[in-house]
């Protein structure tokens, strides 16, 4: 009885300290959405294959602000129980296939809690936009 | 043999820890995740992101498309800085200036600004030099839309913990009537007990 407590009781201990007291997020939406997005076929290239088992792309829409500027929105997924931070960075690509500036461009950070599901979106500040590519990585 | 063992380990261990680090200044992407934050102050990466996400919220509005031609004349107005530090609110605004330049949908004037302080002199007065030597009435081309806004800053501490918390607020108004058509705000929390180098 005691040697058994003795080994159940570290272990129990480390996998509290293991999953860092960790909650997902529980979500109640409308049964049959109203919404009627635009949604973007999109093509993934997977270096950080960690990465992708702990974020997950759910959809990507897109949609015109302001007459002609491309707005574009990623639902992410994060498949961990535990809150997690990833940088992301959203790059505008011309009708040429040249990359646009963009003043406040750069890269952001999103921290997702257990399960959570959020959209990130951005706004091209050109009218030549055309195209994007999204950079997910994981926080250092 | 064994110490030869025991030292080259330990060398590697520590090269392995260390990551060749070196305190040598060095060049940084600044739009990248390897700059420095600071807990007691705003850095370019803050003034980055409250300024893409309220140009963003700006176009999502279509307000811009109201003004009866494109683009829309714009004067930057007052941005009241009520931080701790003193800080050159040009940091936010002109990013935003770029921004919406870069749209087609708005130009700023810089011959008008707050306290009748232009912005670039030289053109207010070559203006009203040019008019005067022709003899005609100075044009000017008046703001349809004015940007003003206002910094603050909100410090909280939990034992060695400290938290601050930006906000930026921005209003775009209809010079005409006077009203604010847009306005929007966004925050910026950091918390930590020491500045740090990359996020």
């Amino acid at each position: 009885m005691k040697r058994s407590l003795f080994v159940l009781l570290p272990a129990a201990t480390l996998a509290l300290l293991a999953s860092g007291c960790a909650t997902s997020v529980n979500t109640v939406s409308r049964a049959q959405p109203q919404a009627n997005p635009d949604f973007v076929p999109d093509q993934r290239l997977i270096t950080d294959s960690t990465l992708a088992r702990k974020v997950g792309i759910v959809s990507v829409n897109q949609a015109k602000v302001s007459g002609d500027l491309l707005k574009i929105q990623v639902t992410l997924q994060n498949k961990s129980s535990k809150a997690q931070a990833f940088d992301y960075k959203f790059d505008w690509i011309a009708s040429d296939g040249m990359e646009l500036s963009s003043p406040t461009g750069g890269w952001k950070q999103i921290q997702l809690e257990g399960k959570e599901e959020r959209a990130i979106s951005a706004t091209a500040t050109s009218p030549r936009a055309v195209d994007f590519r999204l950079k997910l990585r994981e926080k250092n | 043999m064994n110490k030869l063992v025991l030292a080259t380990t330990t060398a590697a261990l520590a090269l392995a820890f260390t990551g060749c680090a070196t305190n040598d200044a060095k060049y940084v992407d600044s739009q990248g995740t390897g700059t420095i934050v600071s807990l007691n102050q705003i850095n370019i990466q803050d003034w980055n992101n409250a300024a893409d996400k309220l140009v963003a919220s700006l176009l999502e509005s279509n307000v811009l498309e109201r003004a009866p031609s494109l683009p829309a004349v714009m004067a930057v107005s007052r941005i009241r800085n009520n931080t701790q530090q003193q800080v050159d609110t040009d940091s936010l605004t002109k990013k935003i200036r770029v921004a919406l330049n870069k749209t087609g949908k708005v130009v700023t004037t810089t011959t008008l600004g707050p306290d009748g302080k232009a912005e670039d002199a030289m053109a207010a007065d070559v203006g009203a030099m040019g008019s005067f030597m022709a003899g005609e009435k100075q044009k000017t081309t008046l703001p349809y839309y004015t940007l003003s806004g206002k910094l603050l800053e909100d410090r909280a501490k939990s034992g060695k913990t400290q938290q601050t918390t930006y906000t930026f607020q921005l209003s775009l108004t209809t010079v005409k009537d006077g009203l604010a058509v847009w306005e929007d705000e966004t925050q910026i929390t950091k918390q930590g007990q020491k500045s740090s180098v990359g996020w």
